[in-house]
C-alpha cells in the first residue's frame, strides 16, 4: 500500500506564489498550475467510483514512483482537468506501467518520444475530448489537460525531469501535452480498440512516438496515391525506426482521406497491406547510412537491392481515423523499441 | 491566506532489481563488456577495459552483444546474462550516444 500524499502547507494562496513554490521544487511544466487542494482532490477521486485511492497502479521508471489513483488525482488537479476525464487517466497510468510499452527506455533516450494518448469510446464523448477538427490542439480543454496530466505523472512520479530522468536531446512540445480523441463517428472501419482486440465501451491507447508528420493529398479519388504519401513520410531515413524494423506507426487518417480510401472497399488491413509494401527503402542504403541496425533477423540476411520495409509487419501499421474537414492526415512514427498499449477504460 | 496542497510525487517503490556492488579491488577479477549496439561502443568499451586491466591487474575475458535483435532500450537475452554471470565477475554494459 502506498502512503496517503504528503500534505504542504503554502503560506501565500496567491497564484504566482503557488507557482513559484511548485517550480522551486522541481515540480510542473512550466506552465501555470491549479493547486492540489484537499478538496480538489478529493472531487476527482470521486469519480472512481469508490476504488481504492491508494492502490498502486503502476511503479514508473526511473524513478520507480509508485503511480496510485490518488497521484493521478493530484496530477489532474494540477493539469487543469475536471473529474470526469479522471477513468481515461487512472487507465492511462495502467498503460505506461506495461513492459512492452518500455517507459524505462522512453525516459531514458536521447530521442523526442511522448506518449500520445488517444481515447476511444463513450467516454470521449461524454468527456467532451475533441476528436474532430484541430484535435490535435490547441482548444480541447479535455485533450489538453489530460495529456498535460499524462505528462505529469511522467515528471512527477516517474522522475522524468529533462536530464536526471529524461535525456531527450531536445525535447518536443507534445512533452507538454499529447492527447486526441479517435473520430469514430467519422470511421468507416470498426474502433480502434476492436481492431485489436479491445472489445468495451471506452477504451484508451498509449503509443510512444514522435510529433505528427502531417502529409497531405488534395486531389486523389483512390487510395493509392493517398497512402503513397503516407508511405514516404515513413520510409524516410531520419526517423528513429529507419535503424531498427520494428517500430510502429500510427496513421491519424483525416476523415475525407479515410472515406475515399474505404469508398474502394479497402479495409482497414488493405490499408495496412499496402502501407507494408510501399513504405521501403534499398536494404543496401539502410546499410550504408547505419553501422548498427536493430533489424529483424531475416532482414539481415537480403540483399542490397532488396526493398526493405520501414517495419517488419503489416500489423505495426496503426490505422485510425482523427480530424475534422480537409485532405490532411498525419503519420506517428514510434520511438522504435516500444510497442502501443491499448486498455478498456476502468476507474 | 495559505493553502494546504498535496506533493504530487508520492512515494518511491522498490527497482526491479539492484544494482550489484562495485568490487573494491579489481586485481585477477575477470572483466566482460556487453556491446549495447550504439556506435562505436565496443570499440569504447574494451579500449576502456583494456586499460582498466592494465592499470589493476584484471584480465578482460569476454567481449558479446546483447543477443539475436538486441540494442541500447533492450535486455540481452538471458543465454547472454546467464553467461555473463559465470563467466566474468565485472561488466562494462554500454555507453550512450
Amino acid at each position: 500500500m502506498a502512503d496517503k500524499g504528503e500534505l504542504l502547507e503554502i503560506v501565500d494562496a496567491s497564484p504566482e506564489a503557488v507557482m513559484d513554490y511548485f517550480d522551486d521544487r522541481g515540480w510542473g511544466d512550466g506552465l501555470p498550475l491549479v493547486p492540489p487542494t484537499v478538496e480538489r482532490v478529493e472531487a476527482m477521486l470521486a469519480a472512481c467510483g469508490g476504488a481504492d485511492p491508494d492502490e498502486v497502479l503502476s511503479v514508473l521508471p526511473p524513478r520507480f514512483g509508485e503511480c496510485t489513483r490518488r497521484m493521478v488525482a493530484i496530477n489532474a488537479v494540477l493539469a487543469g482537468c475536471r473529474p470526469d476525464v479522471m477513468p481515461v487517466l487512472v487507465t492511462a497510468a495502467r498503460a505506461l506501467g506495461h513492459p512492452e510499452l518500455n517507459l524505462r527506455g522512453v525516459n531514458a533516450t536521447t530521442h523526442p518520444v511522448a506518449p500520445l494518448l488517444i481515447v476511444h469510446g463513450d467516454i470521449a464523448t461524454s468527456a467532451g475530448y475533441n476528436s474532430g477538427l484541430g484535435a490535435f490542439g490547441p482548444g480541447n480543454r479535455a485533450n489538453a489537460t489530460t495529456g498535460r496530466a499524462v505528462r505529469f505523472l511522467l515528471l512527477h512520479v516517474a522522475g522524468a525531469r529533462p536530464g536526471p530522468g529524461d535525456a531527450s536531446t531536445q525535447g518536443q512540445p507534445a512533452k507538454y501535452s499529447y492527447c486526441v480523441a479517435e473520430n469514430t463517428a467519422a470511421s468507416p472501419w470498426e474502433s480502434y480498440p476492436r481492431s485489436v482486440g479491445v472489445d468495451a465501451p471506452s477504451a484508451i491507447t498509449l503509443h510512444c512516438g514522435e510529433n505528427p508528420h502531417n502529409f497531405h493529398d488534395m486531389e486523389a479519388d483512390h487510395p493509392g496515391p493517398i497512402l503513397e504519401k503516407a508511405a514516404s513520410v515513413m520510409a524516410t531515413l531520419g526517423v528513429n525506426n529507419a535503424p531498427i524494423g520494428q517500430g510502429e506507426y500510427f496513421v491519424g487518417l483525416g476523415p475525407e482521406h479515410a472515406a475515399t480510401i474505404a469508398s474502394h472497399n479497402w479495409t482497414r488491413r488493405d490499408v495496412q497491406s499496402y502501407l507494408y509494401e510501399r513504405a521501403r527503402l534499398p536494404a543496401g542504403l539502410y546499410r550504408k547510412q547505419f553501422g548498427s541496425l536493430a533489424w529483424f533477423p531475416w532482414m539481415h540476411e537480403v540483399p542490397d537491392d532488396h526493398l526493405m520495409p520501414a517495419t517488419g509487419h503489416p500489423d505495426h501499421f496503426k490505422i485510425f481515423v482523427v480530424g475534422g474537414a480537409g485532405k490532411h492526415s498525419c503519420v506517428v512514427p514510434s520511438w522504435g523499441m516500444t510497442k502501443s498499449v491499448t486498455l478498456a477504460v476502468a476507474p | 491566506m495559505s493553502l494546504r496542497v498535496y506533493a504530487p510525487d508520492g512515494a518511491m517503490g522498490k527497482p526491479p532489481v539492484h544494482r550489484a556492488t562495485s568490487p573494491a579491488v579489481l586485481t585477477n577479477l575477470r572483466i566482460g563488456v556487453l556491446d549495447n549496439a550504439k556506435p562505436n561502443a565496443r570499440a569504447l568499451m574494451v579500449r576502456t577495459a583494456e586499460q582498466i586491466a592494465a592499470r589493476t591487474g584484471a584480465r578482460l575475458v569476454l567481449v558479446t552483444d546483447k543477443g539475436p535483435g538486441g540494442n541500447a532500450a533492450t535486455p540481452c537475452t538471458p543465454g547472454v546474462f546467464d553467461q555473463l554471470g559465470e563467466e566474468v565477475d565485472l561488466v562494462l554494459t554500454g555507453s550512450a550516444d
